[in-house]
């Protein structure tokens, strides 16, 4: 339906807004507030249904899957334990590979850090300066143990390809504050999960809603820059576009479809010069940049610095949901089937500092109030080997954490057994997390659907429950 | 039977839901408040039932609150232990369904706070007087059949409306509104040449037919685009959106799906070759049980079972940790397809419970779950007609070689009889598939189970599928030297596809078996061939899982093929022996070796195959006590049944040099049978699908396969449509049975269903708009009784599209101008009623295909291989195809551009292509920067207006004005205005200035025109169809 078509009918009053009912007509089949305000274009600001705590959402994605044993969630017994066989101790599930080992101990040292006592292991001491800030959830569960489901799970709810993603929900429900960059927004930091690009897409939501991948270097986002050696030419085409346009659109008379897809160039238009301007850092100070660890030795901390400082710069200009994807280091995603030692170091390095320098940078500029920052990974890892030295998928427990925006800082919640391997307290769900990050952006998640295949679909599907504890 | 459903069948009460909208302006004064005077169940009150009520009170008893079912009579009127029925017939307010609604108390009334649900004001109105008028309940409208309907009379019929108009244009009086006129004739060639092909006509055609005043002219123009070739890919890509077309699978790896862009190729042939849509359905579903299949017109293959590649085309996971929720979730895909593409239901609604809101209980999911359950994916060889010719060749020449040779050793021994005693023992078949203690130990624990015997040249009860093994069972094998000029031996204790042909494709299928037993084993020996094992129909065989379920035979002595399956005791399988290996690489996805290949030196032998646990059984072949004259065995072998005995008897004699072991007489035959295998060094793939053993499944309880019903569902069809779903044969998957449900014309969905797909097509909206869902969560149709007619005209016509589809643009209606009136927006803000035609956007593909035609750089070659995806940088992850596509896409249609689901196009993305997981009829029509982004900055777009510039530079145009006419017929298919020209040559004259070119220079410049030409490609009339 279109913008007309609405304002028409709402002139219409009651009996019209009945009317809609009876037509199930999607973008307005989920009501946000109690009398909602026809949305001109896609991307307006739209009511919540309570009051937000958070603006926006920085979703910091681990690919791969982090071990929780090796990073949150300390098991001291595994060192006792060790090289003994996991079959003597407990239910061993199916894995991805089935080449169960033996118990291995956590190759870092774990310590306890802030005034919260959390512990954390020596593979992110930057993040471990800020746990007072963090609230940690150590029983989650995750429903697949294939990456590609899992990421799917993860990103939609769904375990199978096709649904949109929670960034293209949250825009859908929410709109977004900035009309010239996309509402959602992916900083590819050079690795593109398992599942693809659609673990970023709008399924059957409109395009509008997808997920718009910027890449770090001179052209972010494909198409942006533009082709004219000078932005005279290009308005020149412009004006004589739109004066074709304008007579097409007298001779029709009333046609939204181009009336919006006028008014679409415009948007693009103001977006080849916005977007220059949020990914150009030379503005930022010094200090900030040493923050995020742009100075570092690592070219991989310093690639992921510049994504994390860049995605300060986008919720700070209103992009809703901003998601960061790994950077390429010389070993796989946090996938460690083997060289775990290796490979979760060389990941750690690049990540820990500049999400810590995130954290205090949100904070310092007191944004942290205002921004919901995600860090989770599709599933975790066994406690006992693959190989010699290897873990292998583990969706029975991994460990998530939340900062920012409604998260009471210092909370641990949920325990796993004394393997790590399975949660056994406060199990915690994907569908858990979606329902704490809409309620937190004030949305509820029962009532953000779109209706699909004949059904009211949700990000949740029929699951999901607030992780009351760890709210402020 | 007949059910009257439609209760206004009475123009100007058609449309319940602009009844409101439209009350000001109709003539006959509607009754107060907009309540029309007959309320209907299905029209009215359903939907209110249905978005309001049925969540908690609707047919799925699972979520029931207060025992209260409100979807039928029954139910409803009910006497309730707390009091009065929910619904009393002919009384209102002592109906408690009114009480609750109407509570004061916010506790009391329904719908209840906490559903975010509220009724308005009309709805209860409507309640009300239904309940007063009786509370009659109907069956939900789409599963009542079609009625015939009769032509409704309209004022000022005139001799261009057919009937379709008439239908049209009674809504459009009794509303008080006027058709659109008529088009201008440019646009509405550009309209059909769209509409029809996806394409824009050529400047030729659109002045041809301008000047072409004769009154056929309009006609004309359709039947050749209906003609043209392009018709099939503009329709096939419409129904590649139904059936979640891609070319890989997905998941990590995007592993191809093998032969996909054959059935591209076989849509667009369908389409065009205008396949009545029965056939076309038949042969998606079931093309590999069709008795006398179509043909390809030029190849000769077997057509109509390049449709069932259907069934493969969904998404498929990369070594699944539990297979057996892979198969109920590709099963469920299948489900969703299937039921949507075909009958408008959404039946996997009913995976977990009872559909919430349609007359479909789980019982039926599984009941068709069955169905695919008992069907197997298959590699299906496509031979073409000369390799027909071929197989029947060695057929007959290795007959005739064997009654040559027979017909000789006879005669020899004639002249030296043999002495009795040289009879060799030969084995009895074992007794069959009894559990039986392996014989070589004395380990209790260990035990095994026969799963095939062939050592008597028999099928041993297994399936065959292709050629491969359809020879005749004990045709045996001669082994022979040529260079020593003898024949050795025949083969025998064995079954071989060599005795069809060395390099004949196929395979052969044990039955479905439990796996029971820690190994599976297959003695076997062959080349270039394999055995796998399917676990739970799992065919992506990949490390680091299931690798070890697939083994490469390459060995010329039987040798015994172990599979370690101790991991799936207790699941289902079966053997698949494979002519050919899954390693073929794919040509642009290097990395990606998952196809099937076999070539002219593929076979496989197989003596028996078995299960065991602890130590292997030992089959020493007892000896035979059945004692063959020699006379007898070679007769025997020369009409090609000889048993074992007979076999061995004959190598004995050949040993001993009984016979004449010389290949003279058989030189020429063996030559020529060499010749004609040799043919087969490439043969075509589909990934296909056969019937396996009949399995009826449990109910999964909550959709979980861990929690089975109690008694398996027999596998029958929908209840909701066919009203004496009867269990379908044992003995078969069911899925033929299937189709004949889903194409008997007593079916009130499929006929429905397509033509409202077309309508959708061609006017950009269905009359009913939820084009896959004719549930009650769907649109009511807008125009039910023109649905009618033309569902049951569909059928009478032989299910013939093309003649569907030539009525619909035949239609004044099609044929109105774009441009509506003031009055016409205020009375119906949405054109349901069609007062004019609808303005639309295309398709991105059609976009594309429209910038390679205007630019000349369009290749409209048909069919064929894809044509790799052009990768940007910004499309990475696993999978990534190691070859890069040309930006132009080699100029091919956009039909013909691969779809890897895990890189798909980004500009296809941008215009609202779906991404191919389910069924999806109606597009998303968005709008969205990307859109603008692209044709704005994107470098394919910015070549192509390179290219046309550079084009249009070699034509002979005497001037700017000249040049700018042409761009504007290539382009929009109508000549600029005045206006239009002016302002081409005052932005021409402005990038003549910026680059200081005199005007002549600007002429022949081609930055200046590529500057023009890039703004013509951004116009929204270029866009968009109007």
């Amino acid at each position: 339906m279109t913008r007309r078509e609405m304002l028409a009918l709402c002139r219409n009053g009651f009996g019209s807004l009945a009317m809609l009912g009876l037509m199930g007509s999607a973008p307005f089949g989920r009501v946000l507030s109690e009398t909602p305000a026809p949305r001109v274009t896609p991307m307006d600001p739209l009511p919540s249904h309570g009051i937000p705590k958070a603006r926006n959402v920085i979703f910091l994605y681990m690919d791969g899957g982090v071990s929780q044993v090796d990073s949150f969630d300390y098991k001291p017994r595994l060192a006792r334990e060790s090289g003994e066989n996991p079959y003597d101790k407990f239910k061993v599930d199916a894995t991805q590979f089935n080449q169960i080992g033996t118990i291995m101990p956590s190759p870092w040292e774990f310590k306890q850090h802030g005034e919260c006592g959390m512990w954390v292991s020596e593979l992110f001491p930057h993040i471990a300066t800020c746990v007072d800030d963090l609230a940690l959830v150590r029983s989650m569960v995750a429903d697949f143990p294939e990456h590609t489901n899992a990421n799917y799970f993860l990103h939609t709810g769904i375990g199978i390809q096709g649904r949109p993603s929670m960034g293209a929900w949250v825009t859908y429900g929410l709109g977004s504050e900035n009309q010239n960059l996309p509402g959602y927004v992916v900083l590819d930091g050079g690795l593109i999960p398992p599942g693809g690009l659609d673990n970023f897409n709008s399924g059957f939501l409109p395009a509008s809603y997808q997920g718009s991948v910027f890449k770090a270097g001179s052209v972010p986002l494909a198409n942006i820059q533009p082709l004219e050696e000078n932005a005279e030419i290009q308005r020149q085409k412009l004006s004589l576009m739109n004066q074709a346009d304008q007579r097409l659109l007298g001779r029709i008379g009333q046609a939204d479809e181009i009336e919006s897809a006028i008014s679409n160039y415009e948007l693009a238009f103001r977006m080849q010069a916005s977007v220059p301007e949020l990914t150009d850092l030379s503005g930022e100070s010094d200090l900030t940049k040493r923050l995020y660890g742009l100075n570092s030795d690592d070219p991989h901390t310093r690639g992921y610095g510049a994504q994390c400082l860049l995605a300060r710069r986008l919720v700070e200009r209103g992009v809703r949901f901003v998601e960061l994807t790994c950077p390429r280091v010389e070993a796989d995603r946090w996938d460690q089937h083997s060289g775990l030692k290796d490979g979760h170091e060389r990941n750690a390095h690049a990540v820990d500092q500049p999400i810590a320098g995130l954290l205090k940078d949100l904070k310092a500029r007191g944004l942290l109030e205002e921004t919901l920052v995600i860090w989770a990974g599709e599933f975790g890892r066994t406690p006992f080997s693959q190989g010699s030295n290897g873990r292998d998928h583990n969706p029975s427990a991994f460990s998530i954490w939340m900062a920012g925006a409604g998260i009471q800082g210092g909370t641990i919640y949920g325990q796993t057994d004394e393997y790590g391997y399975r949660a056994v307290e406060n199990k915690t769900t994907i569908h858990d997390l979606h329902a704490t990050m809409l309620h937190l952006l004030g949305i509820n998640h029962e009532r953000l659907t779109y209706r699909f295949s004949g059904r009211d679909i949700r990000l949740t599907d029929v699951h999901g429950k607030l992780i009351d504890a760890i709210l402020a | 039977m007949f059910r009257s459903f439609y209760p206004f069948y009475r123009p100007g009460l058609l449309l319940v839901s602009i009844t409101l909208v439209l009350s000001a302006c109709q003539s006959n004064t509607p009754p107060p408040s907009g309540i029309p005077d007959v309320v209907d169940y299905n029209f009215h009150i359903k939907p209110i039932l249905s978005n309001n009520c049925f969540v908690c009170h609707g047919p799925d008893a699972s979520t029931l609150e207060g025992d209260l079912q409100l979807h039928s009579r029954e139910h409803a009127t009910a006497r309730r232990e707390d009091g009065s029925p929910a619904i009393v017939p002919g009384n209102a307010s002592r109906s408690a369904l009114m009480q609750r609604i109407m509570a004061e108390d916010p506790g009391e009334r329904m719908p209840p706070l906490e559903s975010n649900k509220t009724l308005s004001e009309r709805e209860i109105a409507l309640l009300a007087r239904w309940i007063e008028q009786g509370a009659e309940y109907k069956e939900h409208w789409s599963l009542l059949p079609p009625e015939t309907r009769e032509i409704p009379e309209i004022e000022n019929d005139w001799s261009q409306l057919n009937d379709i108009d008439r239908f049209i244009q009674a809504n459009l009086q009794s509303a008080g509104l006027t058709p659109a006129p008529t088009a201008s004739k440019t646009a509405l060639i550009r309209r059909l040449s769209y509409v029809l092909t996806g394409l824009p006509p050529t400047p030729s055609d659109v002045q041809a037919f301008v000047e072409d005043e004769s009154p056929e002219a309009y006609e004309k123009v359709v039947d050749a685009y209906l003609a043209s070739s392009h018709f099939g890919e503009r329709w096939a890509r419409h129904w590649m959106d139904l059936v979640r077309y891609a070319e890989s699978k997905g998941h990590e790896f995007d592993f191809s799906i093998e032969g996909t862009w054959r059935y591209r190729d076989y849509l667009i042939r369908a389409f065009n070759d205008d396949v009545p849509y029965d056939q076309f359905i038949r042969e998606q579903l079931a093309g590999d049980l069709v008795e006398s299949p179509r043909r390809h017109p030029t190849e000769g293959y077997n057509e109509s079972v390049i449709g069932t590649l259907y069934y493969s085309l969904g998404e498929g996971t990369h070594s699944p940790v539990d297979l057996r929720k892979d198969e109920a979730d590709r099963i469920d895909n299948i489900i969703d397809v299937t039921t949507k593409t075909f009958q408008g239901l959404t039946v996997s609604c009913a995976r977990c419970h009872d559909h919430k809101f349609d007359p479909i209980p789980t019982a039926d999911y599984y009941a068709l779950y069955g169905i695919f359950e008992s069907t197997r994916f298959a590699p299906t060889a496509l031979l073409t007609t000369k390799q027909e010719a071929h197989l029947d060749s060695i057929k007959a020449l290795k007959a005739d070689m064997r009654q040559t040779l027979a017909q000789q050793w006879i005669s020899d021994l004639n002249a030296t009889p043999v002495h009795q005693a040289s009879l060799a023992p030969a084995h009895s078949s074992l007794s069959d598939n009894q559990e039986e203690p392996a014989s070589t130990s004395a380990d209790s624990t260990s035990s095994y189970q026969m799963l095939g015997d062939f050592r008597d040249g028999s099928l041993g009860g297994w399936y065959p599928h292709g050629p491969a093994f359809s020879h005749a069972a004990g045709a045996s094998v001669v082994r022979f030297n040529q260079e020593r000029n003898r024949i050795d031996s025949l083969t025998t204790g064995f079954l071989s596809s060599q005795e069809t042909g060395i390099g004949i494709p196929g395979a052969l299928r044990s039955p479905t078996f439990v796996i029971a037993h820690d190994t599976l084993a297959v003695v076997a020996a062959g080349y270039q061939s394999s055995i796998r094992i399917i676990i739970d129909n799992f065919q992506i065989i990949r490390f680091p899982i299931y690798g070890g379920l697939e083994l490469q035979v390459d060995s010329t002595g039987l040798k015994t093929y172990r599979f370690d399956v101790s991991m799936w005791k207790g699941r289902k399988a079966y053997a698949e022996l494979l002519v050919g290996i899954y390693d073929k690489k794919h040509p642009v996805h290097i990395t990606d070796n998952h196809l099937l290949a076999s070539n002219d030196s593929s076979f496989i032998d197989v003596a028996y195959a078995f299960a065991y646990s602890g130590s292997p059984p030992d089959f020493s072949e007892p000896p035979s006590s059945a004692t063959p004259t020699p006379e007898q065995a070679l007769q025997a072998w020369g009409l090609g049944n000889a048993n074992a005995d007979d076999l061995s008897l004959i190598n004995k004699l050949l040993d001993e040099g009984s016979l004449n072991s010389s290949l003279d007489a058989v030189g020429s035959h063996l030559d020529q049978i060499q010749h004609h295998t040799s043919q087969f060094a490439d043969v075509a793939y589909v990934q296909g699908v056969t019937n396996g053993d009949a399995i009826d499944s449990h109910v999964f309880d909550r959709g979980n396969y861990q929690m089975l019903g109690e008694e398996p569902i027999p596998r029958r069809f929908l209840t909701a449509v066919t009203s004496d779903a009867q269990p379908f044969p044992t003995d078969r998957s069911g899925r033929l049975e299937m189709v004949e449900a889903i194409t008997a014309p007593e079916n009130p969905l499929t006929a429905r269903v397509m033509v409202n797909r077309l309508w959708h097509h061609i006017f950009g909206k269905g009359l009913v708009e939820t084009v896959d869902n004719f549930g009650a969560q769907g649109k009511l149709p807008s125009h039910p009784a023109l649905l009618d007619h033309m569902a049951v005209h569909f059928i009478d016509q032989g299910w013939s599209v093309k003649s569907m589809i030539k009525e619909m643009v035949m239609s004044a209606t099609f044929q109105q101008a774009a441009e509506g009136t003031e009055q016409g927006h205020q009375l119906d803000p949405n054109n349901l009623l069609l007062h004019h035609y609808p303005v639309r956007r295309l398709e991105g593909e059609a976009i594309r295909d429209a910038i390679l035609t205007v630019s000349s750089t369009l290749d409209p070659t048909l069919f064929g291989p894809p044509v790799p995806t052009h990768l940007t940088e910004f499309m990475q992850g696993r999978g990534r195809p190691a070859i890069n596509g040309p930006l132009d896409g080699a100029g091919r249609r956009s039909i013909y551009l691969s779809i890897r689901r895990n890189f798909l196009s980004p500009m296809m993305l941008a215009f609202d292509m779906p991404i191919p997981f389910s069924t999806f009829g109606n597009r998303n029509s968005s709008n969205v920067p990307a859109q603008s982004l692209t044709l704005l900055n994107d470098p394919f777009v910015a070549e192509q207006a390179e290219v046309w510039a550079a084009h249009l530079l070699t034509l002979d145009h005497v001037d700017a004005a000249q040049r700018i006419e042409h761009i504007y017929m290539t382009a929009l298919s109508r000549p600029p205005t005045g206006e239009e020209t002016t302002n081409a040559i005052a932005f021409i004259q402005q990038q003549a200035s910026r680059l200081n070119l005199t005007d002549e220079q600007s002429f022949g410049d081609a930055t200046v025109w590529t500057a023009y030409c890039h703004a013509i490609l951004n116009l929204k009339e270029f866009i968009y169809l109007v």
